[in-house]
């Protein structure tokens, strides 16, 4: 075709004729909305991370959940480190166990205690064939008050009263616990478990919770008001019935037990939030539209109903996936959860409250942990509420 | 009227289906009165047998169950020889009770008011501070506000001693704390959400209009509809309070029933479990029976059978 009889008309109507903002839907308009919002971000960049750490943290550690490193238990992250000129030395005061360290805090061997002198709170231990002393009595003899320190070291005919200062943990970054078990892996261990749960708990939320709402809305009358009935039975009963009664029924005291009532109970909520959005979506013109056509009713629930529910449903489950992991985190904590060694939140938290005296550090780290994901939690729902809910929109 | 006969009918439902689930439960119990291989004390296995009347029907168990239920028989303790579930829940109820019960009334006291101040307040900075308070009180668990405070106040500053006593009021603030941390929060958290939807009503503006004084608004017109959801949430508070107490006593060491129950799930005391469970079930029905009956008085709209938001 010969080129030359087309002429280019020049740029400008077309340009005239472009959207100058391409149009928002309602999930883009939503998008930029919690974008806005710095507190929302936060939490969802935390719930990010928390999930990174569950999947991923478990193959950098060089432990299992269950590994015990014997010798080396109740080994707080940060320790002092006694200096007896090039041997490094940590005395660990819970317990009486002295162990021989690198000078970065590496712990290489718990020294075997070879004879003790309890009178004067003098204890030898052996390393490599030479006698540490351990004097603990300064606090007993009040004439070494002043001394303000709780133990000396001798070596070598050398005592050593000065730490060199604290250094971190290197075999257990966030210390052991009483097994010698990896305080890091097994948070790693129960952030899975935590997080496995808040998955669980979503999934019964948007199939059974959505199936059973939007069916008995739809249907309406009696139908709808069994169905409601059934709710209330379910929902008056308190949660801790429903474990007892599994684990009772099953003979098992584990994760499972848990996941399973989760999944048996924890959808009643969302059906009765679904139920009273259809109810409220089922007589417009468009369900109308869809009926006249001769679509199917599940086709309807399922690309009519439910897509224009969708905002609700999602906030709700942002909602329900805290009180889950809490949940979770209390059960356990009661000693209906997760059983010995399977570490969740909660039941790191249940076994360092027996020695939160002296080793504080394992409450610590199992609480920080729940806290911060459940307040992760609220602060990205919270924002999800006021980025879907048109009520709350501004021009 | 029609509606508080179907209110306590439902509740006796509710009630009944509990029932029928733990004598169930009771059945299927492993090492139970119920099962082949026995491994109980001879005491013990006595009175299961006077209990439950083994022999029998097992129509004729179900009902004998259901009579012995309604008239509060427990039945005996797995682990505590010669003790029944009556006599541990009766010892240890006084103590947890006296305890939910300040924990109930420190959460009215004090939610409410920092709710309001936090709605009248809005976006300046004691709103702020009241928000972040509330927010951190509903996420983190009862358990830990219960160490942190042992760990800070009895072991660190030493004020408090470590051991509960009934007798000394200095050992009640910390299982009182613990168990009000989330409510008082919460409690906060509603009512200064629903103060602010209030407020942003016709009708404030109307008064206001007519001159009242803003007192008089605030506490005649605005805080009469503002409370009605914070009633609604008594019911459930209270379950909160009792949940809250397995942990508490648990780490307080408060010989209450929490405590007990904590024990029965180690020692797998499973009558000891169902009777706790059954009684703190009966007692939260019971409750939220009350707060909903109350709720009708204080909004009538609920009678004509609008039922209540979710």
């Amino acid at each position: 075709m010969d080129k030359q009889i087309f002429t280019i008309l020049g740029t400008d109507e077309k340009i005239s004729s472009e959207q100058i903002r391409p149009g928002l839907t309602y999930w883009k308009d939503a998008w930029r909305r919690l974008k806005k919002n710095k507190l929302a971000m936060v939490g969802l960049v935390v719930i990010v991370l928390v999930t990174l750490f569950a999947i991923i943290g478990p193959w950098l550690t060089p432990y299992s959940y269950s590994d015990q490193v014997v010798g080396f238990s109740n080994i707080p992250p940060r320790f002092e480190l006694i200096d007896a000129d090039g041997t490094y030395f940590y005395f660990n005061g819970s317990q009486y166990d002295l162990y021989s360290s690198t000078k970065d805090g590496r712990l290489l061997e718990k020294l075997d205690e070879s004879s003790r002198d309890i009178v004067n709170q003098k204890f030898y231990f052996d390393l490599d064939g030479e006698t540490v002393t351990l004097d603990y009595s300064y606090k007993l003899r009040p004439e070494l008050a002043d001394e303000g320190i709780d133990y000396s070291i001798s070596f070598r005919g050398v005592e050593y009263k000065e730490p060199m200062g604290t250094v971190g943990n290197k075999l257990f970054p966030w210390g052991s616990d009483e097994f010698g078990r990896d305080v890091l892996t097994r948070v790693m261990y129960g952030a899975r478990i935590s997080l496995l749960i808040a998955l669980i708990a979503a999934l019964v939320n948007l199939f059974i919770g959505v199936i059973y709402g939007s069916l008995s809305g739809l249907y309406g009358g009696t139908v709808d008001n069994i169905m409601m009935r059934i709710l209330d039975v379910i929902d008056s009963i308190p949660l801790l019935l429903y474990v007892i009664l599994i684990m009772v029924l099953l003979d098992d005291n584990s994760m499972f037990t848990v996941i399973l009532t989760l999944g048996l109970v924890y959808w009643v909520r969302m059906a009765r939030l679904v139920r009273g959005q259809v109810l409220g979506l089922k007589n417009q013109e468009f369900v109308l539209a869809a009926r006249s056509l001769g679509v199917s009713q599940n086709k309807i629930i399922l690309k009519h109903l439910i897509p224009n529910a969708l905002g609700p449903i999602i906030v709700s489950i942002t909602m329900m996936i805290p009180s889950a992991i809490f949940t979770e985190a209390f059960l356990s904590f009661i000693g209906l959860g997760a059983s010995a060694p399977q570490s969740s939140w909660g039941t790191l938290a249940n076994a360092a409250v027996a020695v939160f005296r002296s080793s504080f550090y394992q409450l610590v780290f199992p609480a920080s942990a729940i806290a911060v994901t459940i307040l992760a939690f609220n602060f990205f729902g919270d924002g999800l509420r006021s980025a879907l809910d048109p009520k709350l929109r501004k021009g | 009227m029609n509606y508080y006969i179907r209110r306590v009918v439902s509740a006796i439902f509710t009630l009944f289906v509990i029932a029928t689930l733990t004598f169930f439960m009771m059945r299927a119990i492993p090492g139970g009165p119920f099962t082949r291989e026995r491994s109980l004390p001879a005491e013990i296995e006595a009175a299961l047998q006077a209990q439950y009347n083994l022999d029998a029907p097992l129509l004729e168990q179900y009902a004998e169950y259901m009579i012995d239920l309604v008239q509060f028989d427990l039945g005996p303790s797995f682990s505590l020889k010669g003790f029944t579930v009556n006599q541990i829940i009766a010892a240890g109820f006084p103590i947890t009770a006296l305890i939910g019960f300040i924990a109930v009334i420190l959460i009215v006291l004090i939610g409410i008011p920092i709710g309001i101040i936090s709605a009248l307040k809005q976006n300046k900075p004691i709103d702020y501070a009241v928000m972040i308070f509330a927010t951190l009180g509903v996420t983190i668990p009862s358990f830990i506000i219960a160490t942190l405070f042992l760990y800070f106040f009895g072991v660190k500053l030493a004020w408090v001693p470590l051991l509960f006593n009934e007798d000394n009021f200095v050992t009640y603030i910390g299982p009182v704390l613990a168990l009000t941390g989330y409510s008082v929060s919460f409690v906060a958290r509603l009512t200064r959400s629903s103060m602010l939807e209030v407020l942003q009503q016709d009708y404030i503006r109307t008064a206001r209009a007519n001159g009242i004084s803003e007192f008089k608004v605030l506490s005649k017109h605005a805080l009469k509809n503002a409370l009605i959801p914070v009633v609604t949430y008594i019911g459930p508070m209270v379950a909160a309070i009792m949940t809250g107490s397995f942990v508490v006593e648990n780490v307080f060491a408060i010989p209450g029933i929490g405590k007990r129950f904590v024990e029965g799930v180690t020692n797998r005391d499973y009558t000891l479990i169902v009777g706790v469970t059954v009684f703190y079930a009966a007692f939260y029905i019971i409750m939220v029976l009350i707060v909903d009956i109350l709720y009708s008085f204080i909004d009538p709209r609920i009678k004509l059978g609008k039922r209540r938001a979710d």
